[in-house]
């Protein structure tokens, strides 16, 4: 905080640096025990598509199982294990690391012209915390696995013991719950660290309402991790106790309340939709501004959104459980907080709209994925209208129509603008430009593929198909019932292929981009926050000199320099003049 | 903007109304067990819901569609507005926007209030039928539901205990429901209805069936292994086919054992086929092709050590085979065969009656000598 550059913003140097924070140090354990935040950022991302990866492949094993009706591949067993390694990975080891500890970490030191967060060494604890987490998963899956659906919802999970003989109360659900616990804790870890981070390094003249929006975000986010994420701990402890130990806390074979368990679930769980969503509509505010090179529109309202929905996030965990016999008084309660929550959401989504009228809308694949953001937002936000609503949730409760919905918001919407935001970012981190034609193309694939998968699940849902279904076909079945449900269950597999191909395309021209990618400047989209004010990659310790702050998002000083082959900041030139034009660099 | 969407909501109810009675004759000639009974089928509510069965899926398809419409306002309105946007303000070389405009308090206090005013309105029209769901007419049919895994029992108050779930037409039906063992729920997407069943409590549900017909029920919160199994058939039928059903589940045919099998194959062992397979493959109980011969010869080694073939005959624990499978109907915790689960198998104390469970012997005794209606044995056709 000591020294600032007095100079024009113009005088910072945007070169291709030779010492960045890739160079700086080598070997593997100058990333395993690196203290860098770029670093640690970079690790997380790694750790989180790989998880993706996993997550992504049990996901194409249950799709193309439901494909056809009766067993195609998988045992019920196997697909209840399937089912709950894709749920629980998706949850605990991707969506929610993936915008803060991944993409958090390395962006929001530099978008407040910091040299690292707070505590770098807590930074490195909460990664290798998560490592730790992991291998725990790993180890419940080489026990025996889960079968409990990542809501290890009691008494079921007490008992399981994986269809017929018994095993070890050790193995299977026990390791997977430390694991979640351990996790946990990474994630508490690093939002405390956010919270910290962002009250005390911003730089001089970013107050509160300078601060770039995807700071917003993350910091209502931190909040929401230090303080729900205990409950999960707590819970998650208690259950494993009754399952190792045989004390009676939530099965009633044992004195306990299974309804007791999913109330503590829920009250974390709900919140934690909003810490995986609340990071990713951050970013769309960020992309949205800077790919239609306009300021973003209602900047206070959308900061306040952030915050009203943490805090009613807190406040309507009981949705989950209008069927679950919690009483009539409290599902009314709880539907009538709920709806509270759509308010903050519709505002974000006028507003971003309003951020793109009267734009300069470059359609780069950031900018496209925030487009396929705000459609399948859409698309997933109003279809919780239909489940907030008691007459109406009490039928589609439990069925494909949930499953569709939360996959609109958790995948189509938090995980879209993940990747949004890391197509966004990812010249700033790698120094290297992708290619925009696959770009588009795997965008396309991912959006088409994505709507194609999980539209016709809602009507699937409406119709009366039950999630968690292995077959839906047997005795029991009315073939009639059996032939329509096969229709929608044929194109959503289909769809998923088509999503499976787009993420393909997708990891292998990023991957090429590193070895024959062209070389980034440090502002290719026009961005004026101060990630886009120092070098791509950025050096060691980001800047030399702390940068100065203007509006952030005012960017008619922000002009194209064919010199530089990106933007620069240009507060002397008048607003549409192009920097070459005027004397360039 | 709310008085233009009640207007597009009365009309497509109007078009509604207007194919009911096409739809009404279509479905008088259509006889038999399909699921099409109900006349209010318009190409809306097709793309959308199976035909509802009860008075409560009539307000819940109205529920629906009204939040349906207003979706449907917005995403149009959204997503016209953003390719609108997308055409009239893409970028042309490297140009910067046209207006850096910041915000407009009237204009977001706009559409911070209409949302607000529709999901008062949202809520307060879902608030409204969940508690009609929630009040049982006091001169309700009660009905008893036991869940337990993989199979549902349904006690009547005359004592019946049916394999489908049959319901008078135009009665009010009470659930009273509990589980022997982990969540289940208990779900008939005709009738829009849908409730929890928790061990250790009972939680009720009320419908009132409206169109005659067969209709499914499924198990809604995952419970295990064959939580997809846990299907069934419910059927609406009036005052005196309703009647004659339960009488005619009470009762045993007479005929030859294999004749008794046969009829247990079709009345009683759809209780027990998510466990016990009948061509020889393994699952969570013991399968019951050849299970009465190996027994009979063999005998059977128990968890406890012990051994069948040690234990029937004058003044043993059991005299008779016969005696030992009637007891793993009844108390199947007794003896548990060694490498199974001793809590996969629930009893069937008070669900089934003696008759049946001798019928239920007879099906396995005679497996080798039953055939289905193709004529096959049953063994293979599996």
């Amino acid at each position: 905080m000591t020294t600032i550059d007095t100079s024009n913003e113009l005088t910072l140097d945007t070169s291709y640096h030779s010492d960045n924070f890739l160079t700086h140090s080598r070997g593997i354990l100058s990333w395993l025990f690196t203290l860098d935040h770029k670093r640690i950022g970079i690790m997380y991302l790694v750790a989180v598509l790989a998880s993706f990866f996993v997550a992504g492949m049990a996901a194409l094993a249950v799709r193309t199982e439901l494909m056809y009706p009766g067993q195609q591949f998988l045992s019920q067993e196997a697909y209840n294990k399937m089912f709950t390694l894709h749920g629980a990975i998706m949850v605990f080891m991707v969506i929610i690391p993936s915008v803060p500890a991944a993409l958090g970490n390395f962006v929001l030191p530099i978008m407040l012209g910091a040299k690292d967060v707070a505590f770098p060494r807590l930074n490195l604890l909460s990664f290798w915390l998560w490592i730790f987490g992991a291998v725990f998963f790993v180890l419940s899956l080489l026990t025996g696995g889960i079968d409990t659906g990542w809501t290890f919802y009691s008494p079921y999970s007490i008992r399981t013991t994986l269809g017929g003989a018994e095993i070890s109360h050790w193995g299977g659900v026990a390791p997977a719950l430390l694991g979640v616990f351990i996790l946990g804790f990474s994630s508490i870890f690093t939002g405390m660290n956010f919270i910290v981070t962002i009250h005390r390094l911003r730089p001089r003249g970013m107050t509160w309402f300078r601060m770039p929006l995807f700071l917003w975000a993350l910091y209502a986010t931190a909040i929401l991790q230090v303080l729900a994420t205990p409950v999960l701990g707590i819970t998650v402890m208690l259950l494993a106790m009754e399952r190792v130990f045989g004390i009676g806390i939530f099965d009633p074979r044992m004195g306990g309340d299974p309804v007791m368990f999913q109330h503590f679930f829920w009250f974390y769980s709900h919140p934690a939709v909003y810490i995986m969503v609340l990071p990713g509509m951050g970013i769309i505010s960020e992309l949205i501004s800077v790919h239609s090179h306009k300021h973003i529109f209602g900047y206070r309202f959308i900061a306040f959104s952030s915050v009203a929905i943490a805090i009613f996030s807190f406040l309507v965990w009981g949705h989950h459980m209008f069927t679950s016999t919690q009483s009539p008084l409290m599902n009314v309660l709880f539907s009538a907080i709920t709806f509270s929550v759509s308010i903050p959401s519709a505002i974000k989504v006028f507003n971003w709209l309003a951020t793109m009228y009267k734009g300069a809308i470059s359609f780069t694949t950031p900018m496209l994925y925030a487009l396929a953001f705000l459609f399948i937002f859409t698309i997933g936000g109003l279809t919780g209208l239909h489940l907030a609503t008691l007459a109406s949730d009490i039928h589609l409760h439990d069925t494909y129509f949930v499953v569709a919905h939360f996959h609109y918001v958790m995948m189509g919407s938090a995980l879209i603008a993940m990747l949004g935001g890391l197509h966004h970012w990812w010249p700033k981190m790698t120094g290297r430009m992708f290619s925009e034609f696959w770009g588009r193309i795997g965008c396309a694939l991912v959006f088409i593929g994505f709507n194609t998968t999980f539209f016709p699940q809602f009507m699937l849902g409406s119709k009366g198909m039950p999630r968690r279904y292995w077959d839906y076909s047997g005795p029991g079945w009315d073939p009639g019932v059996t032939a329509l449900f096969h229709k929608y269950h044929m194109i959503s597999t289909l769809g998923s292929y088509v999503m499976a191909i787009g993420f393909f395309i997708t990891l292998f021209y990023l991957l090429h981009s590193l070895v024959a990618g062209k070389r980034a400047p440090a502002n290719p989209w026009g961005g004026r926050s101060l990630e886009w004010q120092c070098p791509s990659p950025p050096p060691h310790d980001n800047f030399k000199v702390q940068p100065r702050v203007g509006d952030c998002y005012d960017l008619s000083v922000v002009h194209w320099n064919e010199q530089l082959d990106g933007y620069e900041v240009r507060p002397d030139l008048p607003p549409h003049a192009p920097a070459h034009a005027a004397g360039g660099h | 903007m709310n008085g233009a969407m009640l207007s597009i909501l009365k009309l497509m109810l109007a078009q509604t109304a207007a194919t009911a009675p096409a739809a009404a004759a279509d479905n008088a000639i259509k006889a038999g067990p399909v699921m099409t009974s109900s006349p209010d089928q318009s190409t809306w509510s097709r793309f959308w819901f199976e035909p509802g069965a009860s008075t409560f899926s009539h307000e819940v398809d109205f529920v629906f569609s009204f939040i349906t419409w207003i979706c449907i306002f917005f995403f149009v309105l959204i997503v016209v507005l953003m390719l609108w946007f997308m055409w009239k303000y893409r970028q042309r070389a490297h140009e910067g926007a046209s207006s850096q405009i910041t915000h407009n308090t009237p204009l977001e206090l706009t559409w911070t209030i209409i949302p607000l005013i529709l999901v008062i309105a949202i809520f307060y029209v879902g608030m409204e039928g969940y508690i009609k769901l929630r009040r049982a007419p006091s001169d309700s049919y009660v009905i008893n539901v036991t869940g337990q895994q993989w199979s549902w029992a349904f006690q009547y108050p005359d004592g019946s205990s049916p394999q489908d779930l049959y319901l008078p037409l135009g009665r009010p039906v009470k659930l009273m429901m509990t589980s022997n063992d982990v969540l289940h729920a208990f779900y008939i997407p005709a009738f829009r209805v849908k409730q929890d069943v928790v061990p250790g409590k009972y939680s009720t549900i009320w419908f009132q069936p409206d169109h005659e017909g067969t209709y499914q029920f499924f198990c809604a919160e995952y419970c295990g292994k064959d939580h997809s199994q846990m299907a069934g058939k419910v059927m609406v039928l009036n005052e005196a086919d309703f009647e004659k059903a339960l009488a005619e589940s009470k009762k045993v045919p007479e005929g030859s054992e294999v004749e008794l099998g046969r009829w247990a194959l079709d009345h009683i062992y759809p209780r027990c086929q998510s466990c016990h397979t009948l061509n020889g493959s393994t699952s969570t109980g013991p399968t019951w092709k050849g299970l009465y011969k190996r027994l009979s010869e063999q005998g059977e080694v128990f968890a406890d050590g012990t051994d069948l073939k040690n234990e029937i005959g004058e003044g043993k624990e059991y005299s008779v085979l016969e005696e030992y499978l009637r007891e793993s109907v009844l108390a199947p915790q007794k003896k548990t065969v060694a490498n199974y689960s001793a809590s996969a198998m629930p009893t069937f104390q008070g669900v089934l009656k003696e008759a049946q469970i001798r019928a239920v012997i007879d099906l396995i005794k005679h497996l080798g000598e039953i055939v289905d209606d193709n004529g096959k044995p049953i063994g293979e056709a599996k």
